[in-house]
C-alpha cells in the first residue's frame, strides 16, 4: 500500500506501484483536471506539484510519491475561490481549447512560489516544458507577469494612491 | 415546406424562433419528418422557447452552443449574438454544449458541423434573431401579466423594466410559454450594441483555468473500461494474423478484440490497456503504401509535375503567350510535408450500449456523425443513440474525423462493456489522417512596370475530399450502404484525378492578385495515405508557394514587396486596404541590428490578413521575434478573441514553418511523439501584435486565416537576412 498526501488529504492506494501518478489521480481518485497529453513527459499537460515542485506525472510511478505531498489543479483553487493565477488566466483570456491549462497553471504556480519576480527569460525557462497547441504563450506570459510580486505591489500602490 | 406535419406544440416549442422560414436553411425543425425532442436539460419549470435558450425559474439563462468549442471562442461569440438581442450579458449565462439535433445545423454547411471558420459568419443574423424573438415574446408576456402596453416596457440584463419596477424574465415564462413566438422581431442597429464588438472576457475561461471544464477524456460513467487499439504501422494495412496470448493475461485486461482497424485491448484502466497493447503481436499485410518513403512521395510528385498532365482549372487568358512577352519571368518549386494535427487532447470517445439504446460522449466537430455511426455499427435505431458533446481539447480539423467513433462502437458491441477508447500520442502522430504533402511549381511573369501578366501554377499531391466522403457519407446518409459509400468515395477519387480539381487542393494558389492570364494545373498523386482538413486546409501550403513567389517577383522587378502587392490588387479594395495599413505599420518599424522584416498576405475563409515577421538568423537558427498581423474580418463580435485567434494561428503556423515534418519509412510514419515531432514552445514564441481593421462589413472567418501568411512571411525575412530563398517547409538553412 502506498500512502501520500493529495490536496491536503492523506490517501492510500493499493494500485500497481508502477502506475503513473497521473492515472492514479485521474482514474482512482477521480480528479480529472490533470491531463494526459503525451505519456512521455514531453508536453506538461499532466503537471502537478510534488512537494511544491512542478513535475510531469505521466511518467512518475506512484511508488515514487509515497509519503510525499501532491497538489493538483483542484487543490490550487476552485471556480468560487480562484488562485490569483487562475483569476489572471480569466482576466487575460488565456485559455483557448483549455486542455493544457491545468498543467500550465501548475507550472506557473511553482515558478512564482520559487521566484516571485521572474524575468521574461525566467518565465520562458520555467514554462517551456508545457506545450500549448492553441498558441496561448503570449497570454500565459502576460498573466504570470500580472501576478508577479512587483506587479501586485504596483497595483496595491496604485489603489492606495501611493504611486510614485 | 408543404410536407410539414408537426404539432402546434412542437412548432411553438422548438421551431418558431429558430426556423419558421425566418432564415432559410438555418433550421429545418418544424418541417422535418421526425420530431426528435430537443436534447436539452429537463429542469423543473424551465421555459425552452427554442433550441438555444432556456430560462429557469431562478432567472438563470442557459445558452446551448450549437457549434463545437475547440478553443476558437465560438461559445463566447454565439452567446454574445444571442445575448445582444435578448439583453443578457453572455458572461452571466449558464453555458451548455448542445447535443445532436437538426435545429443545430450550421446554415453554411447544411449539417451539424463546425469548421471552415464559418460559425460567426453563419450565425451572425440567425442567432441575433433567436435572441430578438425570445425577448419580444417575454415583453408580450410581461405586457399581458402586468396589464400594460408592450411598448411601455424595456429590458435590462435579464429584467423587464416597467417604470421604476424591474421584473426578472422568469416571472413571465409561464405566460410566454402559451404565446406564439414572433419570427421577425426587429434587430438592434449596430449603434446600440452593448456586447457585439466590445471588449469582453470568455465565457469558458474560468472552467478552463480550474480543471473543471469537461473534455471527452474526463468523462466517467459507472463500470467504465478503457480501450487502446493496436493499428498497422502502415496506415490502412489489414491484419494477416495476430498473437494476443501475452496481452490477454496482462493485469486488468478483460478482452482482446479483433476490430476493423486492428486489435483492441480492453482493460480496467487506460494504463493497463496501454501496457497490454504493447504485448500484442500482429502481422500486417503489405500494401502499395508499404513501398513508399518520403523520397518516393517527393519523386512521384516531381514526375507528375514534369509530365505536364493534370486538370486545368481555371485556365483563363493565354498564359503561354503572356509569359513569352513578360519583362521578367520566374519559376520556382515549393515543397510542404505531411503533417499531423496533434491536438493536445488525444482522440477519444466514451460509449455505453444498453439493449437497443446507446450513449456516446466525445468532443467532435461533426456531431451529426455520432448517432449515425453508432447506429450503423451497433445495429440499433439512430433515434436511440444519444450524443453528449464535450469541450474539444483542440480540433484543427482532426476532430472533424470519426475513426475513433467507429472503433469505440465496435469495441463496445464486442466487449459488452461501457468503454472509453483512447488514442495514444503515438497513434495520433503516426496514424493520420494527415495534412497532405504538396509539391507546387509557380511560373509567373511581370511587365516592365511591375504588373503581373501571367500566373502558371501547378500542384501535385493527394486530395482530401475522397477520404471525407468515405468517412462522412455513411454518417450523413444513414440509409446508404457501406459499399455504396465506398463506391461514391472511389468515384470521387477518379473524378478528381481526371475531370475536376478538388477545391481544397489548390485553394489559395492563384486567387489573390490581378493577373489577366491564369492557369492552375492539378495532378493528383495518391499513395493511399489517409488525408483530411488541417487548420486552413489548402491555404496552409498554397500561401507559402504563392507569397514566396510574389516576394521573389517583387525583388526581381526591383519594387518594394508591399508596394508590388498593392499594385497588383487594384480589383480588390478590401485586400488592398489591408496591404496599405500593413505597409504603414511596416514603415514605422525599426528592427534592431541583425533583425529583418518579412512580409506576406493571404485571403482565406472570406478574411484578409497581412503579416510582418521580424526575424534573425544566428548560426543557422531562425528566430522569430515579433509578428504584426493586420486583419479585416468584417464586423468583429469579440475583439480579444479575434486577437487570440490570430496569435494562435501564427503560433500553430510557426510550428509548421519551423519544425513540422512527418516522414514515411516504407509507408510508416517515422516520428512518434513530441521529441521528434516538436511543437513550438514558449521560449521560441514571438511577441504578436494584432491590428484589426473595422470595416463594418459582414463578419468573416477568424479561426484559420491567421495561419497561412506566417510561413512565407518568415521565409521572406530569412531571405533578407541570408540571401537564401528557402522553398521547402519546414524552413532549414543550408
Amino acid at each position: 500500500m502506498i500512502e501520500f498526501t493529495l490536496n491536503g488529504h492523506t490517501v492510500q492506494t493499493e494500485i500497481d506501484p508502477n502506475t503513473p501518478l497521473l492515472w492514479v489521480v485521474r482514474d482512482h481518485f477521480k480528479l480529472k483536471g490533470s491531463k494526459f497529453g503525451c505519456g512521455a513527459g514531453l508536453c506538461g499537460a499532466c503537471t502537478m506539484h510534488v512537494d511544491g515542485a512542478a513535475m510531469k506525472t505521466c511518467v512518475m510511478p506512484i511508488s515514487a510519491v509515497a509519503g510525499r505531498s501532491i497538489t493538483t489543479i483542484e487543490g490550487l483553487g476552485t471556480p468560487d475561490d480562484l488562485h490569483p493565477l487562475q483569476a489572471a488566466w480569466h482576466q487575460h483570456a488565456v485559455p483557448q481549447c483549455g486542455y493544457c491549462q491545468s498543467g500550465q497553471i501548475m507550472a506557473a504556480a511553482a515558478l512564482l512560489e520559487a521566484n516571485p519576480n521572474p524575468s521574461s527569460d525566467d518565465i520562458d525557462a520555467a514554462m517551456s516544458g508545457n506545450i500549448c497547441r492553441c498558441g496561448c504563450y503570449p497570454r500565459i506570459k502576460r498573466a504570470i507577469q500580472s501576478v508577479s510580486e512587483s506587479a501586485l505591489a504596483y497595483d496595491a500602490m496604485a489603489k492606495t494612491g501611493e504611486r510614485a | 415546406m408543404n410536407t410539414m406535419n408537426v404539432s402546434r406544440r412542437r412548432f411553438l416549442q422548438s421551431s418558431a424562433v429558430a426556423g419558421g422560414g425566418l432564415v432559410v436553411g438555418f433550421s429545418l425543425s418544424g418541417c422535418s419528418n421526425t420530431s426528435a425532442p430537443l436534447p436539452v436539460a429537463h429542469t423543473e419549470g424551465a421555459w425552452t422557447p427554442n433550441a438555444f435558450v432556456q430560462i429557469l425559474p431562478d432567472n438563470t439563462v442557459r445558452f446551448y452552443t450549437a457549434r463545437s468549442e475547440m478553443g476558437q471562442g465560438v461559445t463566447t461569440g454565439l452567446a454574445t449574438l444571442v445575448g445582444e438581442e435578448l439583453d443578457v450579458n453572455p458572461l452571466d449565462m449558464e453555458i451548455r454544449l448542445a447535443g445532436a439535433h437538426e435545429d443545430y445545423i450550421n446554415p453554411d454547411f447544411g449539417m451539424q458541423g463546425t469548421g471552415g471558420s464559418s460559425s460567426i459568419h453563419a450565425h451572425y443574423l440567425p442567432l441575433r434573431q433567436v435572441g430578438a424573438n425570445t425577448r419580444a415574446l417575454i415583453l408580450d408576456a410581461a405586457a399581458k401579466d402586468l396589464g400594460v402596453a408592450a411598448s411601455s416596457l424595456s429590458t435590462d440584463s435579464g429584467y423587464v423594466v416597467s417604470g421604476a419596477q424591474r421584473y426578472p424574465y422568469a416571472d413571465f415564462i409561464d405566460t410566454a410559454s402559451g404565446l406564439e413566438l414572433a419570427s421577425d422581431a426587429a434587430l438592434k442597429p449596430a449603434s446600440e450594441f452593448q456586447y457585439i464588438g466590445k471588449e469582453s472576457l470568455r465565457v469558458d475561461s474560468i472552467a478552463k483555468s480550474t480543471g473543471t471544464a469537461e473534455f471527452g477524456l474526463d468523462v466517467d460513467i459507472p463500470d467504465l473500461h478503457y480501450a487502446v487499439v493496436v493499428r498497422a504501422p502502415v496506415p490502412g494495412a489489414r491484419k494477416v494474423s495476430a498473437n494476443t496470448a501475452a496481452a490477454s493475461v496482462m493485469p486488468g485486461v478483460v478482452s482482446v478484440l479483433d476490430i476493423s482497424s486492428g486489435v483492441a485491448v480492453v482493460a480496467e484502466s487506460f494504463w493497463q490497456a496501454k501496457q497490454a497493447a504493447a504485448k500484442v503481436e500482429v502481422e500486417w499485410e503489405q500494401t502499395d503504401l508499404s513501398r513508399v518513403d518520403t523520397e518516393t512521395l517527393r519523386a512521384d510528385y516531381r514526375n507528375a509535375l514534369a509530365s505536364g498532365e493534370g486538370v486545368e482549372e481555371p485556365n483563363e487568358g493565354d498564359v503561354d503567350t503572356a509569359l513569352a512577352s513578360a519583362a521578367t519571368v520566374l519559376e520556382a518549386e515549393y515543397w510542404t510535408p505531411l503533417l499531423a494535427h496533434s491536438p493536445m487532447e488525444p482522440m477519444n470517445a466514451t460509449i455505453r450500449i444498453q439493449g437497443d439504446r446507446a450513449e456516446m460522449w466525445t468532443g467532435i466537430q461533426f456531431p451529426f456523425a455520432v448517432p449515425a455511426i453508432v447506429s450503423r455499427v451497433a445495429d440499433i435505431p439512430i433515434e436511440n443513440v444519444q450524443f453528449h458533446q464535450t469541450y474539444l481539447g483542440g480540433g484543427f480539423g482532426r476532430r472533424g474525423t470519426i475513426n475513433h467513433i467507429t472503433e469505440a462502437a465496435e469495441v463496445a458491441v464486442q466487449s459488452g462493456k461501457a468503454v472509453q477508447l483512447v488514442w495514444t500520442r503515438e497513434d495520433d502522430i503516426q496514424q493520420g489522417p494527415f495534412r497532405p504533402a504538396s509539391l507546387m511549381r509557380i511560373k509567373a511573369g511581370v511587365d516592365a512596370s511591375g504588373k503581373l501578366l501571367a500566373w502558371d501554377a501547378r500542384r501535385a499531391g493527394g486530395n482530401i475530399s475522397p477520404d471525407s466522403y468515405r468517412t462522412l457519407l455513411p454518417a450523413a446518409f444513414p440509409w446508404m450502404g457501406d459499399s455504396v459509400a465506398e463506391g461514391v468515395a472511389q468515384m470521387s477519387e477518379w473524378y478528381f484525378e481526371n475531370f475536376a480539381t478538388d477545391e481544397s487542393s489548390t485553394e489559395g494558389l492563384f486567387e489573390d492578385y490581378d493577373h489577366p492570364n491564369t492557369r492552375v494545373t492539378h495532378t493528383t498523386v495518391d499513395h493511399g495515405l489517409p488525408l483530411t482538413f488541417w487548420r486552413s486546409v489548402g491555404h496552409s501550403y498554397t500561401a507559402f508557394a504563392k507569397e514566396s513567389m510574389i516576394d521573389e517577383l517583387a525583388q526581381a522587378a526591383g519594387v518594394d514587396e508591399v508596394a508590388f502587392r498593392i499594385q497588383n490588387t487594384e480589383s480588390n479594395p478590401r485586400r488592398q486596404n489591408v496591404l496599405r495599413v500593413a505597409a504603414e505599420h511596416m514603415a514605422k518599424m525599426n528592427p534592431p541590428e541583425g533583425h529583418y522584416l518579412g512580409f506576406a498576405a493571404h485571403h482565406s475563409f472570406r478574411t484578409d490578413v497581412a503579416e510582418i515577421a521580424q526575424v534573425s538568423v544566428d548560426n543557422g537558427a531562425i528566430r522569430v521575434h515579433k509578428v504584426t498581423c493586420v486583419v479585416d474580418c468584417g464586423q468583429v463580435v469579440n475583439p480579444d478573441i479575434v486577437r487570440a485567434q490570430l496569435e494562435g494561428g501564427v503560433i500553430y503556423g510557426l510550428t509548421a514553418a519551423l519544425y513540422g515534418d512527418l516522414n514515411l519509412d516504407r509507408g510508416a510514419i517515422r516520428e512518434s511523439n513530441f521529441h521528434d515531432y516538436p511543437i513550438l514552445r514558449m521560449d521560441q514564441a514571438p511577441e504578436i501584435e494584432v491590428v484589426i481593421i473595422d470595416s463594418g462589413t459582414e463578419p468573416t472567418g477568424i479561426g484559420e486565416p491567421g495561419l497561412p501568411p506566417i510561413a512565407p512571411a518568415v521565409a521572406n525575412a530569412v531571405y533578407k537576412a541570408t540571401g537564401q530563398r528557402l522553398r521547402s517547409l519546414p524552413l532549414k538553412l543550408a
